[in-house]
């Protein structure tokens, strides 16, 4: 903490003196982040406690409860937050299996197919997500590209009625973050020792003992960051929803918006992304905990 | 093997069709989004130049994304630099407060922007949604510029003050030049994710001054959608794919973005 070492040996000044410069290196990034992220979620707190009283802010030096206790004493509230969190899981739970096999895929070959077979999966990151919800609207529109495909093959008979359910959602969902998924498992499979690997294969171990012994415990720091990552991007997306599903789809994002643009009601916008919030660290939390136990390893890179 | 190849290759199909799905879309000359298309005609792609409201939320999102990816990049290389090398007490807080606008949802972190500018007097103003802009991509900036100060050789630095270069010259000489291709994939990686932003902009920009993804999904959901939102999509696209091919080929795509977003 102390030591001034790894320092150039040309500018060695007083450690004092050494400090304060690099506090001035930090200090503009880290005004920024105090005024424009860590006040204004603070401001939002204190206005999710404010009663609302026709102004957006709500009446401002009040303090009440009362726009928590009207969302959980709400079934509609909860059900929205179950429907949040159950597109949450299961795009989390696609995105990993598929970004899995992909990732590990990629981390074995080279050359153009590498790069074809990146570009595919990364290019969700590098377009803006409304040309891909588009494009998915096209394709799954009733009497779109899928419906026609479907009924030329004999498949189905009658339209497609895929654009406003659930699972479109969860397919919007895990092709949008997919591409994180796969970022973080690439580099983390990628630091997988190879000897490690032959030295399972020389024991004998078959590709799935491979795969459940070696692999899947060395890259689960991985597997855990890119699951808390693609959780979280989910459970709050509020753009695949309101276009994929429709305005009156019942997921928080949507209320949230709804109550802080059209109704200009910002305590109880505000109470409904704290609960958001709070459900999804309390899940993150927990998942991180359960798989800790099952691998009885206690540090993951948080990434 | 196979079965994983075939299985790769599904997904690669699937990633793949909904951007390549707005070409043959929008190469109707037709008036309606509908597949296969009525005729063919690149009507749709220049008409895209000449809707004076795209070319504008084209050059505002562009000129956005510029300034955000400039800022971010040059208040991210100093702070990298006094927390890979700087040994300071609370480190660890100050990397949390750093990637703290990436853990947190959007949607929640766009909200108290709102509420907090609209006390400011920053909403609905350029100024504003630069910042925005700022906050949300100084993770991944800070990330991506953190990769390359950690990978510098330091046996150079040493060299180089040995020989009698003073810090001044040793950091234009010595380390500037290793830093470049970090600071040039830290910076294009800044430029995407801010051109590509919807939600900030969605509630933080005034009605007049919508940046492009905001004015695609004005028109998506509102309306006025004509076959020139697929043209300007797969424009985007091709961009997109140029950007990702020239850098992974020059820095490498995952050994800079693995830490994700």
């Amino acid at each position: 903490m102390t030591s001034a070492g790894g320092v150039l040996p040309g500018e060695t000044p007083p450690r004092r003196r050494l400090r304060l410069g690099w506090f001035a290196f930090l200090a503009p990034l880290l005004f920024l982040l105090v005024v424009f992220f860590v006040i204004p979620l603070i401001d939002l707190l204190s206005v999710s406690f404010a009663p609302f009283t026709g102004g957006p802010r709500g009446e401002a030096g009040e303090f009440t409860l009362a726009n928590y206790a009207k969302i959980l004493g709400d079934p509609f509230y909860l059900q929205m937050m179950w429907n949040s969190v159950q597109l949450g899981v299961y795009s989390t739970v696609f995105a990993l299996l598929i970004g899995y096999a992909v990732a590990f895929y990629l981390s074995r070959t080279s050359g153009w197919e590498r790069t074809l077979i990146s570009v595919a999966c990364i290019l969700p990151i590098f377009v803006n997500v409304i040309v891909g919800i588009l494009g998915w609207y096209i394709l799954l529109l009733p009497f779109g590209v899928f419906q026609q495909a479907l009924t030329a093959l004999g498949l189905i008979d009658g339209p497609l009625r895929w654009l406003r359910s659930f699972w479109a959602l969860v397919a919007v969902l895990t092709w949008e973050h997919l591409p994180f998924a796969i970022l973080i498992l690439v580099s983390s499979l990628q630091h997988v020792p190879a000897d490690k690997i032959a030295a399972a294969r020389i024991a004998g171990a078959s590709n799935f003992q491979i795969l459940r012994t070696v692999l899947l415990p060395l890259t689960m720091p991985g597997i855990v960051a890119s699951a808390i990552l693609v959780f979280s991007l989910s459970v709050s997306s509020y753009l695949v929803p309101i276009l994929i599903a429709g305005p009156r789809a019942q997921v928080i994002p949507l209320s949230i918006f709804s109550f802080a643009s059209e109704l200009l009601n910002w305590p109880m916008a505000s109470a409904l992304a704290f609960l958001l919030l709070i459900v999804v660290a309390v899940i993150t939390y927990a998942f991180i905990a359960l798989t800790n136990r099952l691998t009885r390893r206690g540090e993951w890179e948080m990434v | 093997m196979l079965a994983l190849r075939i299985f790769v290759y599904l997904v690669v199909a699937l990633m793949a069709a909904p951007v390549l799905i707005s070409l043959p879309v929008a190469l109707t000359s037709a008036g309606i989004i509908r597949f296969p298309p009525e005729g063919l005609s690149l009507q749709w792609f220049l008409a895209t130049f000449q809707d004076e409201l795209l070319v504008q939320s084209i050059l505002r999102s562009f000129v956005l994304a510029l300034t955000a990816a400039i800022a971010a990049v040059a208040i991210s290389l100093p702070c990298a630099f006094a927390i890979e090398r700087g040994r300071l007490y609370g480190q660890t807080a100050m990397e949390t407060l750093i990637i703290g606008p990436k853990m947190i949802p959007q949607i929640v972190l766009v909200l108290a922007l709102l509420v907090y500018f609209e006390k400011l007097g920053l909403a609905e103003t350029f100024l504003g949604l630069v910042v925005a802009h700022l906050i949300i991509t100084i993770p991944f900036a800070f990330r991506t510029v953190l990769v390359s100060v950690t990978s510098l050789d330091k046996r150079l630095e040493w060299s180089s003050a040995i020989l009698g270069a003073g810090p001044s010259r040793t950091f234009a000489e010595v380390i500037a030049p290793q830093l470049k291709t970090g600071m040039i994939a830290a910076f294009i990686f800044t430029f995407i994710l801010s051109f590509n932003n919807v939600t900030m902009a969605l509630f933080l920009s005034s009605i007049g001054e919508r940046t492009l993804p905001v004015e695609m999904f004005q028109r998506m959901y509102v309306g006025g959608m004509t076959p020139a939102i697929p043209a300007i999509s797969f424009m985007l696209a091709l961009a997109g794919v140029v950007l990702f091919v020239a850098l992974d080929r020059t820095v490498g795509v995952f050994k800079f973005l693995g830490g994700g977003k």
